[in-house]
């Protein structure tokens, strides 16, 4: 009975301090910091307002130099080739990356990531390289979307092979919003997934079911005197 | 493995063992942040952590086959707690890609055979059950240090004393190992 009590009450332990943190901690799988959300789903937890960026990129010799802006969060990185940039009339390429302040979710798609406005003070040359972050709370987006109004249409660039988990790289050859989502009337990619969503809750009662249908005649089985006494089995509690 | 350190001191083998077991899971923490390397990481350190098992015999790992049936169950069991506070935040659960399964599996399975396998036997064998139990969460807590953020860990501390106390008071690995497997699938 002792060892059962010290077990409820790891369990009990363990449900209090898996409760107080987002879902998704085991091994490594979980991206390395929580997600700064502009519009917290309720089920986010404690959130902190996602950061802007910004990157001053030197021009010299009449090209721009390769560099790299990102929000502070680490939650966008756009990259730059040398001579990404047409330079005419500037000496120093300003890039910002702004998160919005709004979630728009155009029809048809749904977003997974913020809205970041990325702007810089010359058009591009040559394909930026993109990378978003996303939350693992999130289904993994199939796009990146771009828009040049966050209130009229989105298109989609695509998206390349992905470096890590829960990141999402594409390129563009534009400035202006982008977010990561894919198309709300098709199940959302990567549904051949195992677990999560609103499937976790199945597993889970499968789990329990299978326990208590097992364990019944496992335990009359006991009960009756079937099972043989086993020194290294497992014990009861 | 256990050969190679027969004729060790138990308290040098348990901090050899220690030791290795950390530097496979921090080298894995480290290799899973390069571009391209998830997945290679979490295979490579399972199999790295598998080898922390080898030459032990199967009953002093807690993998004796008698009762099998209780130990599944067990381990079904174990995968439901794991879960179950997830689960109640319904929609709040994330999503393990599919392509990620296999090192999940990989992972999990080498996490329990070197933390509550090995190590778990040769802390029991240096100090008793209590060392056993303390020593296992405190170096299975330490090791995830570099892989989770800081505010995790307690949750993580708290899912591997739960196994360890399993591991103690079943005298049983296959349900932490199919507990540990089921959760690291779903979320």
């Amino acid at each position: 009975m002792r060892r059962a009590a010290l077990l409820a009450a790891a369990a009990a332990t363990y449900a209090v301090a898996a409760w107080m943190v987002a879902p998704g901690f085991y091994d490594g799988f979980g991206p390395p910091q929580p997600y700064n959300w502009t519009c917290p789903p309720p089920q986010a937890g404690a959130n902190l307002k996602p950061s802007s960026g910004h990157q001053d990129i030197k021009v010299l010799g009449g090209v721009s130099d390769a560099n790299s802006a990102f929000t502070e969060d680490g939650q966008v990185v756009i990259g730059f080739l040398p001579g990404a940039f047409d330079v005419t009339g500037k000496t120093v390429i300003s890039v910002d990356i702004v998160p919005l302040p709004t979630c728009p979710q155009p029809a048809g798609i749904r977003f997974v990531t913020n809205v970041y406005q990325i702007t810089a003070n010359a058009p591009l040359l040559k394909p930026a390289n993109l990378v978003l972050r996303y939350s693992n709370l999130e289904p993994d987006p199939s796009d990146v979307y771009f828009a040049t109004d966050p209130a009229g249409s989105w298109k989609s660039i695509g998206r390349a092979q992905t470096a890590q988990p829960f990141t999402v790289d594409t390129s563009t050859r534009e400035f202006g919003y982008f977010a990561a989502g894919y198309p709300s009337a098709s199940p959302p990619p990567g549904a051949v997934q195992i677990g999560g969503g609103q499937t976790l809750p199945i597993v889970v009662a499968i789990l329990i079911a299978l326990v208590v249908v097992a364990g019944i005649p496992l335990a009359l089985r006991r009960r009756r005197g079937v099972s043989t006494e086993d020194k290294d089995g497992p014990e009861d509690v | 493995m256990i050969s190679a350190f027969g004729s060790v001191h138990p308290a040098r083998r348990a901090v050899l063992l220690g030791a290795y077991v950390l530097l496979v899971e921090w080298s894995r923490a480290l290799i899973q942040k390069e571009p391209h390397m998830a997945v290679a990481g979490l295979v490579l350190g399972g199999a790295a952590l598998v080898l922390v098992a080898a030459g032990w015999p199967a009953d002093r790992l807690g993998l004796g086959t008698s009762r099998l049936g209780l130990r599944i169950l067990g381990g079904l069991a174990l995968g439901a707690v794991l879960l179950l506070p997830a689960a109640a935040r319904s929609a709040a659960v994330p999503m393990l890609p599919a392509g990620l399964a296999v090192a999940a599996v990989a992972v999990s399975v080498g996490e329990e055979l070197a933390f509550r396998g090995a190590l778990y036997a040769a802390l029991e064998e240096l100090g008793g059950a209590p060392l056993a139990i303390v020593g296992t969460t405190a170096l299975w807590t330490a090791a995830h240090a570099l892989s989770h953020p800081p505010a995790f860990l307690e949750a993580v501390a708290a899912a591997g004393l739960l196994l360890a106390l399993w591991r103690w008071a079943c005298r049983d690995l296959v349900g932490p190992v199919i507990g540990h497997v089921i959760a690291d699938l779903s979320l």
